[in-house]
């Protein structure tokens, strides 16, 4: 059965682009447009991977991840984060929340995405 | 001769009461003339000391000047504006008593004073008074017919210049920000549009689509190099150094580079030193960018046929390691190797060429290279290849 990844992005074209690349790849895939429609999502349906921005209205990846991590079972989803920066510090940071890997916007390929979410997923 | 006047010469030498009352007048009125011009010399000398003094007093820096013993012989009022002191507190103090006064301390301490008995001698210094008040430091030895009579010590406000130019790198910080999101969007689509994934692509689309692509790789790799000279000016830049091993990170650059130097034709090979060397504090993220510009930069400026590029590590001394990155490319010109590390700076022979580049690689390099406590210089020949060395020091 095709694995369901949540895709949380607020740039419109970054999370159309991202929803047809994984569809494509053969992932169910659900988006939401900003933190907190993500956390709803995640509470009503079940995922197996998260894709999560970081710096969002509303409220921002770092809080979504930090909801998780309170629940008992979204705390065990892995969650890749997508960063505009790239910095260090926040990497770091996304780190300590609990992110199993990221992205920087600029720089990755949408092959090299795909190859993240196989090794999270374990294909 | 006549006789009264016989009368009068005879009468008329040393001892004789009349000469002696004359020439006492005389002295009387020389010596008289004498305190007039003395007194009038000390007037004007007083005159000509305060216009100086005036001058020292009203002048638009903070003055200190300490004498040949280095004892606080004159501070301005801007000085004890500036200090927050008051002169009668600190005048005549010796340098030692103000390197234990909490309010001098701290300029003495960069004027670099402690364990020293003498003001070191012409250096400007940056220095941070306060938060948001900053000072140029200058201190000037004084000499007279050569001889040491002292140091002039003057503290100019630069806050502003300091406000400025950290207006203009938050500027270029928040402009390359901003530049991101649109370059990743034009990447993204640009990439399913290559990959067929909003349907199929003739092979005359896809070249227009490459070179679109391959151009907003460009602008990406600038705005990244801007945001990253950006912050090594807000000091924002080093992260968090670690004791690590070089031969890991010079690898990961080189290995990262082959399949270009392939692509180019060039051979890009990497000599270890025999055994392992000892292990250096390293910023890993960034020290890999510093040689990746150099090895770029090696990479991209090499139109030889037979086109070599060595990496090399090795011991320089019991205290250092050292990197060579050599290569047998375009060489930098000679009258303009002094330039060669300055920001946007490319060298003419390059910059004819076409080739791309944002000159900013070697300035970030060097940033980097001496924020980990290194050096970094080369040599180079026009036409025959230039080799760029790095020392680090071992953790």
């Amino acid at each position: 059965m095709a694995k369901k990844i949540l895709i949380i992005e607020d740039e419109d074209i970054m999370r159309n682009l991202l929803d047809k690349k994984l569809q494509a790849a053969g992932y169910q895939i659900s988006t939401a447009k900003d933190g907190q429609e993500g956390f709803d999502l995640l509470k009503k349906e079940s995922f197996d991977l998260v894709l999560s921005d970081i710096i969002m209205p509303k409220m921002g990846g770092f809080e979504v991840m930090e909801k998780m991590n309170l629940d008992p079972v979204l705390k065990n989803i892995p969650i890749i984060v997508v960063s505009n920066s790239g910095q260090p510090v926040e990497l770091d940071q996304a780190k300590r929340f609990g992110a199993k890997d990221w992205l920087v916007k600029t720089e990755f390929d949408p092959q090299e995405v795909i190859v993240k979410i196989k090794k999270l997923l374990g294909e | 001769m006549d006789p009264q006047e016989e009368k009068k010469n005879i009468g008329a030498g040393p001892g004789d009461p009349q000469e002696t009352e004359s020439d006492l007048r005389q002295a009387r009125s020389a010596l008289l003339n004498i305190l007039d011009d003395t007194e009038m010399a000390r007037r004007l000398a007083v005159e000509e000391r305060n216009k100086t003094l005036a001058i020292v007093q009203n002048f638009s820096d903070a003055i200190l000047v300490f004498d040949e013993e280095n004892s606080l012989e004159l501070i301005n009022p801007l000085a004890e504006e500036f200090l927050g002191v008051k002169e009668e507190d600190i005048l005549r103090k010796k340098i030692e008593d103000l390197l234990n006064l909490p309010k001098t301390r701290a300029l003495m301490e960069v004027l670099d004073m402690s364990g020293k008995d003498s003001i070191e001698k012409v250096f400007r210094k940056e220095f941070m008074m306060r938060p948001d008040f900053y000072l140029e430091i200058t201190t000037v030895p004084l000499v007279m017919d050569s001889r040491a009579k002292g140091t002039l010590i003057v503290l100019h406000d630069i806050t502003r210049e300091k406000n400025i130019e950290r207006m203009k790198t938050e500027f270029v910080s928040i402009s390359a920000h901003q530049l991101r999101t649109p370059l990743s969007a034009i990447k993204w689509t640009l990439r399913m549009l290559l990959d067929s994934d909003v349907g199929p692509v003739t092979p005359e689309q896809r070249e227009v689509l490459e070179k679109s692509y391959s151009s907003n790789e460009r602008m990406i790799n600038l705005v990244n190099d801007l945001l990253n000279v950006s912050r090594i000016e807000e000091g924002r830049f080093l992260y968090k150094p670690e004791p690590a091993q070089l031969e890991e990170v010079i690898g990961a650059a080189v290995d990262a580079l082959q399949e270009d130097a392939k692509r180019r034709g060039l051979s890009l090979v990497f000599n270890k030193n025999k055994d392992l060397l000892p292990m250096v504090k390293l910023d890993k993220e960034k020290m890999k960018l510093a040689l990746d510009n150099l090895v770029n930069n090696a990479l991209k400026y090499n139109t030889t046929k037979k086109g070599k590029i060595e990496v090399s590590l090795e011991k320089l001394d019991g205290k250092q390691a050292q990197i060579v990155v050599r290569d047998n490319g375009l060489g930098i010109p000679t009258p303009q190797q002094s330039r060669i590390f300055t920001k946007f700076f490319r060298g003419e022979n390059v910059v004819r060429l076409e080739v791309d580049g944002s000159g900013l690689g070697l300035y970030t390099t060097k940033n980097i290279i001496e924020a980990h406590g290194g050096k970094i210089w080369f040599e180079s020949k026009q036409g025959e290849g230039t080799a760029f060395f790095i020392a680090l020091p071992f953790a």
